[in-house]
């Protein structure tokens, strides 16, 4: 059998922390090949189920080429909502194993070496592959992705996966406590774990089957995800340790790690403050009038009592959102302030001057008795707990995303009287959206001669 | 027998004779104490609320002597540990706590205005039930109980959760309490099966049963809960000895499904109300001091070593309300 035809996968093509993807990286010859054109990749990239091959651009010709893509593909994805998945199909395929093993150990030791892992760059990679495995996971039949999921849970030990090592997950609301299976401190994951520690409590059920229904295929798929791009962070770190005793890095990682940096460059200058005519809604300056009736409440001020949870919990993640990503519940992919606006311009301009008049004119005025809250406007738009808001500090705390419908009801249930346009969403962001494209539309009818 | 000089606010006078004669440094917990440059202290000198706040002490006996000195109506120290607690910056970490407040318990068999010893009591059996779960499911270490004066605070100091913010520390409060019901749908190869919670021996279903079971045994006819109708409240009295040796599905057959569905999801949303959840969400919550006065009720809120033998009416009153004159 040559190795075009494998039809099995490799868990290296899901895991690159497993015994099988060191074995490829210790076989791997010389570093200066991965500089030459390279004719089985070149092969296998064209041979790619439905890869678009009419743009020369599109096809990587050295392993070089392979890590810069992997992580283009991954910025597109995120910023591009016409992003063409059929420029990059080969990195569906699992044919490419042996080569994107490569690829991803040169990535993140280039972006390591050079940047150390509290850069974009790291958390780009680290994104990026949670993503890839995501994806990749995604294109598995149903019998081969079980496989490869047992096949990893088996290299983790019982009772390693605290359910405390995913509080991202949880504050993302990606999984929820009550849907995970808890044991001492522990997420079940492991069949023989379960049938050793819980199954024998089941009275008159058959504890394989209850194990089968209850430890789901998605809690395992998020769970072993999270522990790869955890491992991906690990790694980073423990790279760039050792990158600092050495005198001078390989100059090949460098120029791959410059190179990371500029497709990283290039997204940030086209998104944010072009028009869309796609049906995308882009970051624009606001339109007060399209605020939903419970903003309004809050921008008029509020009495003592709902103070601090309608300016710092429900104001800020609107106007900050509405301002630099309406689209945010549309596109479901993290951005961060500075991503959209690099200079924080808006930030500093529109969206803080706008929070602080509705903090002024509550009654008494939300700064003049705590004087602190400014530290936690600038933490929920992702800065940290700091009293300025700059940009070293930003991922310090996540950006909120603006409280759902369903949210504001139970703990400011005073701001919720719903208009018409209320029907129809579930969060005051999409009421915005839908009002300024009726705006826009009444607008451009009104214009109409005659 | 003090009880008519019980949970009657404490003078001036009272307040300052009990930091003076009664009240002991020592008396303030080590997880307090070990910590106290880097907390924010807050005060209430009139009872109008903790309205001096930013105060920080570099050490205990600066504590000590502003206690002796001011005799404040009540003291408060913040769950947050910053690097600059006067300023309220540079945050740290939080203790993850949790206030069981006896007047707030959603289903209370004494019926009582404010506070008394029965609902001091459930409140105490509900912190050992919510205890339980975070031991033996969340496997959390690190956990003290607080009398409070009016109910127990658990805080917790297990670094694995310190860290955690809002939103996953109300998460916690959901799991802890059952105030979500769990899904009773699973799917595996394409078909769905029905799982009810009681018949999910651990993990949150096991809790959200515990819980529940709680709840209805402690079912007044005059409780008030949404979706739940005379009727069906009268037959669940009725059948719910049947839940004391967890004959779930019998009970469930008995009130019929539907109307056991509508029964669990109004005991859920009022589960939420077992714990204060505003109090576990806030990271920079201010929790009354462990050995300072709770004047307006005239008790010592303090650090409960043994819950099983606890009695506030025997260990956190102090000596001056045994000496007031009836």
């Amino acid at each position: 059998m040559n190795k075009y035809s494998i039809c099995m996968v490799n868990v290296a093509f899901i895991n690159p922390f497993s015994d099988e993807a060191r074995q490829i990286v210790r076989e791997y010859g010389n570093l200066n090949t991965i500089y030459q054109e390279n004719g089985d990749l070149i092969q296998l990239v064209t041979r790619s189920p439905s890869q678009d091959i009419s743009d020369e651009e599109t096809i990587p010709h050295n392993i070089m080429d392979l890590a810069l893509k992997r992580i283009e593909w991954y910025v597109k994805k995120k910023n591009n909502p016409e992003f063409d998945y059929r420029k990059y199909s080969y990195l569906y395929n699992r044919n490419i194993t042996n080569f994107d093993v490569i690829a991803f150990y040169l990535l993140v030791q280039a972006i390591s070496v050079k940047f150390g892992p509290n850069s974009r760059e790291s958390r780009v990679m680290v994104e990026a592959q949670g993503k890839l495995m995501e994806s990749r996971m995604g294109e598995l039949l149903l019998s081969e992705k079980r496989e490869i999921l047992g096949t990893i849970l088996n290299t983790l030990l019982p009772g390693e996966v605290k359910w405390t090592m995913f509080a991202d997950l949880l504050s993302s609301r990606k999984i929820k406590l009550t849907d995970l299976v808890l044991d001492q401190g522990n997420i079940i994951l492991d069949k023989d774990y379960f049938m050793e520690n819980l199954g024998y409590k089941l009275e008159h059920r058959d504890p394989g089957k209850m194990y089968d229904l209850l430890i789901g295929d998605k809690i395992k798929e998020l769970i072993i995800n999270r522990m790869i791009m955890q491992k991906t962070e690990d790694y980073i770190s423990e790279v760039y340790q050792k990158s600092q005793r050495q005198v001078e890095p390989n100059p090949i990682l460098l120029e791959l790690a410059d190179n990371v940096t500029e497709i990283l460059n290039q997204p940030m200058a086209t998104y944010g403050y072009r028009g869309g005519a796609t049906g995308k809604v882009e970051a624009s300056p606001l339109n007060q009038e399209a605020f939903p009736p419970c903003v309004k409440i809050v921008l008029e001020g509020m009495k003592s009592g709902g103070r601090n949870d309608a300016i710092i919990l429900f104001l800020t993640p609107f106007i900050s959102y509405a301002r630099l990503y309406p689209d945010v519940f549309r596109r479901n992919t993290t951005l961060r302030v500075s991503d959209v606006d690099p200079e924080l311009a808006a930030v500093e301009k529109e969206i803080l001057p706008l929070i602080y008049e509705a903090a002024e004119r509550c009654t008494p005025p939300l700064f003049e008795d705590q004087p602190q809250e400014k530290v936690n406007i600038n933490a929920k738009m992702g800065f940290g707990m700091h009293s300025e808001i700059e940009l070293k500090h930003e991922g310090e705390t996540t950006w909120y995303t603006p409280m759902s419908c369903e949210k504001v009801k139970l703990h400011l249930p005073s701001l919720c009287k719903p208009d018409k346009t209320c029907k129809s969403i579930g969060n005051p962001l999409s009421y915005y959206i839908r009002r300024l494209t009726d705006l826009k539309y009444e607008e451009a009818t009104s214009e109409e001669p005659g | 027998m003090v009880s008519d000089q019980l949970l009657k606010p404490a003078t001036p006078e009272e307040r300052r004779r009990y930091y003076r004669e009664e009240w002991d440094v020592k008396d303030v917990p080590e997880f307090i104490s070990n910590s106290v440059q880097k907390r924010e202290f807050g005060f209430d000198h009139m009872g109008r609320g903790p309205n001096h706040r930013y105060k920080v002490f570099r050490n205990m006996d600066l504590l000590r002597k502003f206690l002796r000195y001011r005799a404040p109506f009540a003291a408060y120290s913040s769950v947050a540990f910053y690097e600059k607690p006067q300023r309220r910056d540079g945050w740290i970490k939080s203790e993850l706590v949790f206030d069981v407040d006896a007047k707030d318990i959603p289903i209370r068999e004494c019926g009582c205005e404010g506070v008394c010893e029965v609902c001091l009591n459930q409140a105490l059996e509900i912190i050992s039930s919510l205890i339980d779960t975070l031991k033996g499911d969340l496997g959390l270490k690190d956990i003290h109980v607080v009398y409070s004066g009016r109910g127990y605070h658990l805080r917790l100091f297990d670094e694995s959760v310190m860290t955690m913010d809002s939103d996953v520390r109300g998460q916690i409060v959901q799991y802890l309490s059952g105030a979500e019901l769990p899904r009773n749908e699973y799917a595996a190869e394409g078909v769905t099966y029905k799982l009810e919670h009681f018949t999910i021996p651990f993990g949150y279903p096991q809790v959200f049963t515990d819980r529940t079971r709680y709840a209805i045994l402690h079912l007044t006819p005059e409780t008030q809960l949404d979706e739940v109708n005379q009727k069906l409240l009268k037959d669940v009295i009725k059948n719910r000895e049947l839940l004391e040796d967890n004959q779930w599905g019998i009970f469930r057959s008995k009130i019929g499904p539907q109307r056991f569905q509508k029964l669990i999801r109004s005991i859920a949303s009022l589960n939420m109300a077992l714990v204060d959840a505003k109090v576990s969400i806030d990271l920079k919550r201010i929790l009354r001091l462990p050995s300072s006065l709770h004047s307006m009720v005239s008790m010592k809120c303090m650090e409960v070593k043994n819950i099983e033998t606890f009695d506030p009416f025997k260990e956190a009153v102090p000596k001056f309300v045994y000496e007031r004159k009836s």
